[in-house]
């Protein structure tokens, strides 16, 4: 009974040949295909293959069945209507379309949370960014107001000018700081509520 | 045993590509319910590992040598999925009943007998490696986390005391399973030479919708317990060569390279060491400080940090090409990890410039990976 096996065929295209086929390139550089999409192409056809090789496989083996069925009538034994044999390749078809069915639910839930993890790293990646830029701005801010105002404590009139060098620098440097931190802390405070407040609001969007 | 005609059996069979394995697993699950829970809920992965494992077995057939050196590591590896010898002769049974079933009017007695012959042969090696390996060491090890720090955004060290002591070689892996997610397998390198209290770290990235990744960073708490599997793994310092070394580490695959800064340290006369770090941004740089630190103090190790995007205050650009302008490394031993990408290009690099493949040690877990 082997002539009417479905596979036997010679020569015939093989999903295979082709995953395996390539294609010469063209003498002159950019008048062929892309070669992204005649891939694409080719990995659609070979999926299609393979269904359509399994489908004919599943119909030849109810071929097989029935006529099985049908010589088993014509020589009186009735038994074989459905035999323990197709009970069992049914019993695997079923579990089998479980099996994918559950494969597809875990893939949907992994795609789900790694899209989720992408999200919050790109976000975090921005806030970041920002928190930096802005950092930069408050020094540099903190940094000019602070010179000015060592350059005023400097000048301060209530000073001798030469007699007491020393003291002003210390009080020009004391007043530098002072600012800085001064400067620096307000901002950094406006900021950080800032970010939390975004943070927050982030949250609650996500719940 | 007719070779050529069990190869033109399996071209036939493998036509149908994926349904192949999804008829084995549910033909032997059906048979053999309790062989369900050794495995994972999706068996996506598992079955292409399936299909790779027969392709390969089936394409080398004619060199027994390399051949039986990847069923051993194969039939050693199934042991700490709890895999036993009476679980071979089930998967033998419905293996045959699968290839029977693709095969529809081709299989015969012949043909049969051959994929009997075959595949007893090749449980037999699997087996004889596994009750071999039982003599040496356990199936698996169980490790409690001890400590647990985030030492980057998506970065967590793990520390590990396992039961009984886990022996190792710088330089190797083993496979961790998280309770959170059992039956999915993945494999860490210890990132220690190994210490007197026998803890263990491992770094651990947060790979976006990696299954098991999250588990151990988010999901596993100090006290949970792991499953680890048998070191493994080829990447081993070379202490006799004498040559000066050159490690270059992208991301967490500073893991193995730092366990072996450590069994240089130990060396009686440490050879110079040059080690670039690299990472995307210079936050990825999660174990910097630690490294300055032993670099501060071993007058034979530079670290050279790299970051390829972001501001940074020192070497900028691809890993790959910081390396090549740095220095001509053709006279050094070289030990590289980190993405696939990134170790084939270095390691294509190097040998390009002189240094001679043999010279160059790479992690390659190819078969091993469950």
């Amino acid at each position: 009974m082997t002539s009417d096996a479905w596979y036997d065929e010679q020569n015939r295209l093989t999903p295979d040949y082709l995953q395996a086929v390539t294609f010469p390139l063209t003498r002159w550089g950019r008048h062929g295909y892309e070669e992204e999409p005649v891939r694409a192409f080719l990995a659609e056809v070979h999926a299609e293959m393979v269904r359509l090789i399994n489908e004919r496989a599943s119909l030849w083996q109810e071929v097989q069945r029935l006529r099985r069925r049908i010589l088993g009538k014509e020589s009186g034994n009735d038994a074989i209507l459905f035999g323990k044999d197709d009970a069992h390749v049914h019993a695997v078809r079923i579990l089998s379309s479980a099996q994918r069915t559950a494969d597809r639910y875990v893939a949907d839930a992994q795609a789900y949370s790694g899209r989720l993890t992408e999200e919050a790293r790109a976000r975090r990646d921005e806030i970041m960014g920002q928190a930096q830029q802005h950092a930069d701005m408050l020094l540099e801010e903190a940094g000019t107001r602070a010179r000015a105002a060592a350059v005023a404590a400097m000048n301060h009139d209530g000073l001798p000018p030469q007699t007491d060098q020393e003291r002003r620098a210390a009080a020009a440097e004391l007043a530098y700081l002072r600012t800085f931190s001064d400067v620096y802390r307000k901002h950094l405070k406006i900021y950080t509520e800032d970010v939390l407040r975004t943070i927050e609001a982030w949250e609650s969007r996500e719940t | 045993m007719d070779v050529a005609r069990l190869k033109t059996s399996f071209a036939r069979i493998a036509m149908h590509g994926d349904e192949v394995a999804l008829h084995f697993y549910s033909d032997l699950f059906l048979k053999y319910p309790e062989t369900r829970p050794m495995f994972p809920v999706s068996m996506q992965a598992q079955r292409a590992h399936l299909v790779d494992a027969l392709a390969n077995i089936v394409s080398s057939v004619d060199s027994v040598e390399a051949l039986s050196e990847f069923l051993r590591d194969l039939g050693r590896g199934h042991r700490k999925f709890g895999t036993l010898a009476d679980h071979y002769d089930a998967v033998g049974g419905s293996l045959l009943a699968t290839f029977a079933h693709f095969s529809g009017a081709a299989w015969d007695a012949e043909l049969e007998a051959d994929w009997k012959g075959a595949y007893e042969l090749i449980a037999s090696v699997m087996i004889a490696a596994a009750q071999e390996d039982e003599q040496l060491r356990p199936a698996y090890w169980t490790g409690v986390i001890v400590a647990q720090e985030r030492s980057a955004f998506d970065v967590t060290v793990l520390t590990v005391r396992t039961e009984p002591r886990l022996e190792y070689l710088p330089g190797q892996s083993v496979a961790i399973e998280s309770p959170a997610r059992p039956r999915l397998w993945r494999y860490y390198s210890m990132a220690n030479a190994p210490r007197a209290d026998g803890s263990v770290d491992f770094h651990v990235r947060l790979i976006d919708g990696g299954a098991v990744s999250m588990a151990l960073t988010d999901g596993t708490a100090v006290g949970t317990e792991l499953r680890l599997g048998p070191p493994a793994g080829v990447l081993r310092l070379d202490t006799a060569s004498g040559r000066e070394i050159l490690m270059i580490a992208q991301s967490t695959g500073l893991a193995p390279l730092k366990a072996m800064l450590e069994q240089v340290a130990g060396l009686r006369q440490p050879p110079g060491v040059h080690l670039f770090f690299g990472a995307r941004s210079a936050d990825g740089l999660y174990d910097l400080p630690g490294l300055e630190k032993m670099a501060a103090g071993h007058q034979w190790l530079t670290v050279v940090p790299v970051v390829s995007a972001g501001r940074f205050s020192g070497l900028r650009g691809p890993l790959t090409d910081v390396v090549s302008r740095y220095g001509d490394w053709s006279g050094h031993d070289a030990y590289l990890a980190g993405p696939t990408e990134m170790v084939r290009d270095c390691a294509g690099r190097l040998a390009a410039a002189g240094l001679p493949a043999g010279r160059i040690h790479v992690e390659d877990f190819g078969w091993s990976e469950p």
